[in-house]
């Protein structure tokens, strides 16, 4: 008989594993092995759903991975990871099994949010190094747990924030630092998208397994699977976190029987009066994903895989002088968008993903802390509750000190 | 270009009528502005009952478009640059290439009209280009370099070598502005302002009220879409300034920007101290003729071809070794100077 995969499940089976392995007690360090550098590191998927698989079919063109394991519960998707990966890899069905085996250096954890937590202390107990996809945790309490497990484990430990190292994002920082854009006073963070962002369910007992993203009970709605990203570009372009938020969220369009948002807006209040809008809108999907970053003298707006940058139309400091001469202005860069350049001349654009999974190749073989780690991933977490706290209690959320202690 | 063209009919057309409700013989301010030549214009004049349209500037920026613009597929210089032997000119390439040659023999050819392939080679021609060219591609195209190349025979410009091609950029700007200039002057009109992307020239006096025009002389901004600061004022009665400088036109290869003024003898970008070149000349087409020349010969180098035209003065902003920015001018600059900012 097939096990029905309810949350009840998931998590009794993931709190076997720790109970297992004792975990309440004490949390002992163990070291992950050492790969050298010549050698591809032996990877396992846990979750090869949409983008577990969309992770594999990455990996499989990468020289720095074999790809020996997949876990799911689900069948097609077991059969999905295990097509993209190594000949000879191992499917399984209880990630702990896989866990298990010693011979696996590093683990990429692309489940339900729920479940990060629980197979993230798992994998760490079990010597894994680990690429957790974003959002980090479910909730406040465990963000700030896994900050310390990982600290005292000494394994490597990225988030899926991708974009931390895409080439655009490094020039809009650049272009930040160089002062293009002056005095930056909001960012307007939109993920919108016109679709009632389900997938097909075959057997109706799978509904919440496989829809968990409608569920509050698995996840924190649009914010913690959409808009996580656009709130680690605004902690990550600032260096900082935000201190308060407000928001509203309902379920005003697609009455289908989910409980999470499809339809929030929230405030973030970052430090210096810095605010940053994070949206989305589950009807309307116009510009679906975009950055508006909002300065005195232009505006920079990212897109999926480009930005533009918007000057303000000065008036040439006319006013005390008759005219100006300087070097010549060209028109295109008077009120309209002129795109931002990145990477090098001629360089093949990749699909920013392979940028993070490269890089967590290079931290596993030089015992290097990622750039999207577990600090930032804790801000991102902690900043994504505070916001759907905010929508659910309509009541401002203040980044309280401990949260970063 | 068609997109050039286009361009000249977005020209929007701004007219202040600043003070309709005084009697009729006190002169009023007139202003035009637009777009041409892939940047901005404004004509300004003081007058009253003259009256200059849009259209008819405008008319004037498509003549000198299908003469001298690059941009331009079927303009003359164009078909020169495509033709084996040359072409027939007509008087506005003429004029600015009579001028270029003039230019090219005082600054030991510094400012050389034949330096178009090597624009090109650099991306800074009609289409940016994705690589860099390498010193061997240079030294190749250094062939067909050099005004020395082109003949002027009757009314016809001559290429020695057939790969010879001129781009007249860097001075038709401050000819245009001579032109529509030279268009308000024959309608009588003595008290104006024509501004072509930073190229102006000026007569007279803002009326009523008799004061001088005042000109800001930009600070070089940071990057291609800072806002412009002014750093100085001047006023230069009856005269043009013009300005050079490479902070908004740039490419960026290993971290280093490279200037989209060429070095007409290496071939490659200028390496100057020189940020800004201003130069102040009785007619634009001298100032915008010299001050990318200006630019690519240092401050020494400046002042040197400076020494030789008393009819021109200029001003400069430059790195220091130290990397700080300072200004340096010829001596008789100093009378334009009405404030500096602080």
């Amino acid at each position: 008989m097939t096990p029905s995969p309810t949350r009840r499940d998931f998590i009794a089976t993931g709190l076997a594993a720790m109970a297992g392995a004792g975990l309440s007690a004490a949390f002992s360090p163990v070291f992950g092995k050492a790969v050298k550098p010549a050698d591809k590191i032996r990877l396992g998927i846990i979750g090869t759903g949409s983008r577990g698989s969309g992770l594999a079919t990455l990996i499989r063109e990468m020289p720095d991975y074999a790809l020996v394991a997949c876990c799911d519960i689900i069948p097609e998707n077991l059969q999905k990871g295990l097509s993209l990966a190594a000949g000879n890899a191992k499917g399984y069905t209880d990630y702990r099994k896989l866990l298990d085996d010693n011979s696996i250096d590093a683990v990429v954890i692309a489940t339900p949010l729920y479940l990060h937590y629980p197979m993230a202390v798992a994998a760490l107990q079990a010597g894994k190094h680990i690429y957790l996809e974003k959002s980090m945790t479910y909730d406040i309490p465990q963000a700030i747990d896994l900050v310390k497990k990982v600290k005292a484990s000494g394994l490597v430990f990225q988030i899926g924030y991708q974009y931390r190292y895409y080439g655009l994002y490094h020039r809009v920082k650049e272009i930040m630092k160089e002062n293009w854009l002056g005095k930056i006073t909001h960012f307007e963070c939109q993920y919108n998208r016109n679709s009632n962002w389900r997938f097909p369910v075959k057997d109706p007992k799978m509904e919440r397994a496989i829809n968990w993203r409608m569920y509050r009970e698995y996840c924190g709605g649009p914010l913690s699977e959409l808009c996580a990203h656009e709130i680690d570009v605004v902690n990550y372009l600032t260096d900082s976190h935000p201190v308060k938020v407000v928001g509203l969220g309902g379920i005003n369009y697609w009455k289908d029987g989910r409980d999470t948002y499809d339809n929030i807006r929230t405030v973030y209040d970052y430090p210096n009066g810095v605010k940053a809008s994070v949206t989305s809108v589950l009807s309307n999907a116009y510009n679906g994903y975009s950055i508006r970053i909002l300065g005195d003298k232009a505006t920079v707006e990212i897109l999926r895989d480009k930005a533009f940058i918007y000057p303000e139309i000065t008036n040439n400091a006319k006013g005390v002088v008759d005219g100006v001469t300087g070097a010549t202005i060209a028109v295109k860069t008077q009120g309209k968008g002129v795109e931002v350049k990145f990477g090098k001349a001629g360089e093949e654009q990749l699909e920013p993903t392979v940028f993070a999974l490269k890089d967590f190749a290079e931290c596993v073989r030089n015992k290097k802390e990622p750039i999207s780690n577990v600090e930032t991933g804790r801000d991102g977490s902690i900043a994504i509750h505070m916001g759907n706290a905010a929508a659910d209690t309509e009541k401002v959320q203040h980044w309280k000190p401990e949260y970063s202690a | 270009m068609k997109r050039r063209r286009q361009l000249v009919g977005l020209g929007i057309a701004v007219c202040f009528v600043m003070s309709a409700l005084r009697p009729a013989t006190i002169p009023r301010v007139h202003r035009i502005s637009g777009q041409a030549q892939g940047t901005t214009y404004a004509v300004t004049w003081y007058a009253d009952g003259v009256s200059v349209t849009q259209i008819q500037i405008d008319s004037i920026f498509k003549s000198l478009d299908a003469s001298l613009s690059i941009y331009q597929p079927g303009s003359l210089i164009s078909r020169f640059n495509e033709s084996e032997g040359g072409i027939e000119m007509d008087r506005h390439l003429a004029f600015v290439v009579e001028k270029s040659m003039q230019i090219y023999r005082e600054t030991g050819g510094l400012s050389d009209i034949t330096v178009y392939p090597l624009v090109r080679a650099w991306g800074f021609g009609v289409k940016t280009a994705d690589a860099m060219p390498d010193s061997a591609a240079i030294r190749l195209l250094l062939r067909c370099v050099g005004s020395d190349k082109l003949k002027i025979a009757g009314g016809r410009l001559v290429k020695t070598v057939p790969c010879v091609q001129i781009d007249v950029n860097g001075i038709a700007q401050g000819y245009s502005v001579d032109v529509v200039a030279k268009f308000l002057e024959a309608r009588g009109i003595e008290n104006y302002m024509v501004e072509v992307g930073g190229e102006i020239r000026t007569k007279g006096r803002k009326q009523p009220g008799n004061e001088p025009m005042k000109i800001g002389i930009e600070t070089p901004s940071a990057h291609a879409f800072d806002a412009p600061a002014i750093r100085e004022v001047i006023s230069i009665g009856n005269g043009a300034v013009t300005t050079s400088g490479s902070y908004r036109k740039y490419r960026e290869s290993g971290g280093k920007r490279l200037s989209h003024i060429i070095d007409p003898q290496t071939g490659f970008p200028v390496q100057r101290e020189i940020i800004s070149a201003t130069v102040v000349a009785p007619e634009a087409i001298t100032a915008d003729g010299f001050d990318n020349a200006l630019l690519a010969a240092g401050v020494d180098g400046a002042f040197e071809i400076l020494r030789t035209h008393p009819e021109m003065e200029a001003y400069f902003i430059y790195r220091k070794p130290d990397g700080t920015v300072g200004d340096t001018a010829s001596a008789g600059f100093g009378k334009y100077i009405v404030l500096t900012a602080e």
